[in-house]
């Protein structure tokens, strides 16, 4: 006997109620659902007691999900990100960090670091140091991308080294003295050129360091002025 | 959101209108719906599952699904948010009822114990019953329910318990469970059909 049939009405409003509640057993829901696409009357059970208990849900506190969930839906869909119109790689929206100044520099890695593991498509493999002075405030931030010969150091904060001095850049290794790096070049963001890739230069290197120094860099080979700024490299690979 | 269309899409509140235009494949469009809707939408399936990584799956699922199935929304039949959280409300009974198999250890006491993830001073299943039969016809019949068979409709329907995870939360016989559920949902038909007739 249908479903629908008038001398089953009592019986399909019951186990509607039930779907739009939740209680019924898959098997049921699966079938209800079925039945539904053809049956008109069974579809509208359904939707009068989805529609009884709707004003239920409305008092549920909103809560806000994570950017990730709207991401991952225009991923799955291949629509354009509408909501996030910067088409620059990650590591050039770097502006953002600035306003986390205070952020420990752990924060701030952890932010790169989810920032790198959700974003479709992923970028490339990269490096990335902090440069963070005593006051754990970022200052400069050095990346580069697998297979670059070159640093790309873009400053966030506003440390610029004072009249007739330099900022140069030393690789701190586990054991040993600083090794020169080069000197940072004027401007918001700078490149400091290698004769390899950096993350080769880098490979064994847990750290670097920024001191300031007369121009054209250290004369000895070892860092002379005072060291402002270090932090640890970071491998996103 | 810079261009003509997603103004308009911005300006308009009804999200009925912006289905009708995500039907279309109006990019904007849904964006708008997805920014308005997304907060309570998550806010149900979080309750139902209590996990956010699921709960955020299903609602990338259920988002996933609304643009596809736009056009099978029917404006005559229900409000556009009655609408998307049943499809929310489904997708998170169906992870449910999956992983009953490798049971989710249920904690027997009060409502609270069951929001992991939801913050301890939300309100509890019950409270959220009375609170969102925002009618005022839907809240007398709400109050006119019997204890028993009011928290096992609101434990069920903000947490998605079956019948007999019910039974062990509540630790009553699964009989009795069954009948509250039943019954309650009998009445609350009987109230709102009194207090308004159908459409």
């Amino acid at each position: 006997m249908k479903l629908s049939t008038p001398q089953r009405r009592e019986r399909l409003d019951r186990l509607a109620a039930e779907y739009a509640l939740g209680t019924s057993p898959v098997r049921v829901r699966r079938r209800l659902e079925a039945i539904a696409r053809r049956d008109r009357v069974v579809a509208r059970a359904l939707s009068d007691w989805e529609r009884r208990l709707a004003g239920f849900a409305e008092a549920v506190p909103p809560m806000t999900p994570a950017p990730r969930v709207w991401q991952g839906i225009v991923g799955r869909l291949g629509l354009d990100d509408l909501d996030a119109p910067r088409k620059d790689p990650w590591w050039q929206r770097l502006g953002v960090w600035q306003s986390l100044a205070t952020a420990s520099l752990a924060v701030i890695a952890l932010i790169g670091v989810l920032e790198w593991r959700r974003a479709p498509p992923a970028p490339p493999a990269t490096l990335v140091v902090v440069l963070a002075g005593s006051d754990a405030k970022p200052a400069l931030i050095a990346t580069a991308l697998r297979g670059e010969r070159h640093l790309t150091v873009k400053r966030v904060g506003n440390a610029t080294p004072e009249q007739g001095k330099v900022y140069e850049l030393w690789a701190l290794p586990e054991a040993g003295p600083p090794q020169p790096l080069g000197v940072i070049p004027p401007g918001n963001i700078a490149r400091v050129p290698f004769d390899h890739p950096a993350d080769e230069r880098l490979s064994n290197i847990p750290s670097l360091a920024v001191s300031v120094e007369p121009p054209g860099g250290s004369p000895t080979g070892k860092p002379t002025g005072p060291v402002l700024f270090s932090g640890s490299v970071e491998r996103m690979y | 959101m810079n261009d003509a269309s997603s103004e308009a899409a911005l300006r308009v509140d009804d999200l009925g209108a912006l289905l009708a235009r995500v039907a279309l494949g109006d990019q904007p469009a849904f964006a708008t719906l997805y920014r308005r809707s997304a907060a309570h939408l998550y806010a149900i399936a979080l309750r139902m599952v209590r996990e956010r990584a699921i709960a955020e799956e299903i609602l990338q699922e259920a988002f996933v699904s609304v643009w596809h199935h736009a056009a099978a929304y029917d404006a005559a039949k229900s409000q556009p948010m009655t609408w998307l959280a049943a499809i929310v409300r489904h997708r998170a009974l169906d992870q449910l009822r999956r992983r009953e198999i490798d049971t989710v250890p249920l904690e027997v006491g009060d409502d609270r114990r069951l929001a992991w993830d939801v913050p301890a001073d939300a309100p509890t299943p019950v409270e959220l019953l009375l609170a969102g039969a925002d009618a005022r016809a839907v809240r007398d019949c709400v109050d006119t329910l019997d204890a028993g068979p009011k928290q096992a409709i609101a434990l069920a329907f903000f947490h998605g318990l079956s019948h007999r995870e019910l039974a062990a939360h509540m630790r009553e016989p699964l009989g009795t469970v069954k009948s509250w559920v039943r019954r309650g949902l009998e009445r609350l038909r009987r109230c709102l059909e009194s207090a308004s007739p159908p459409p």
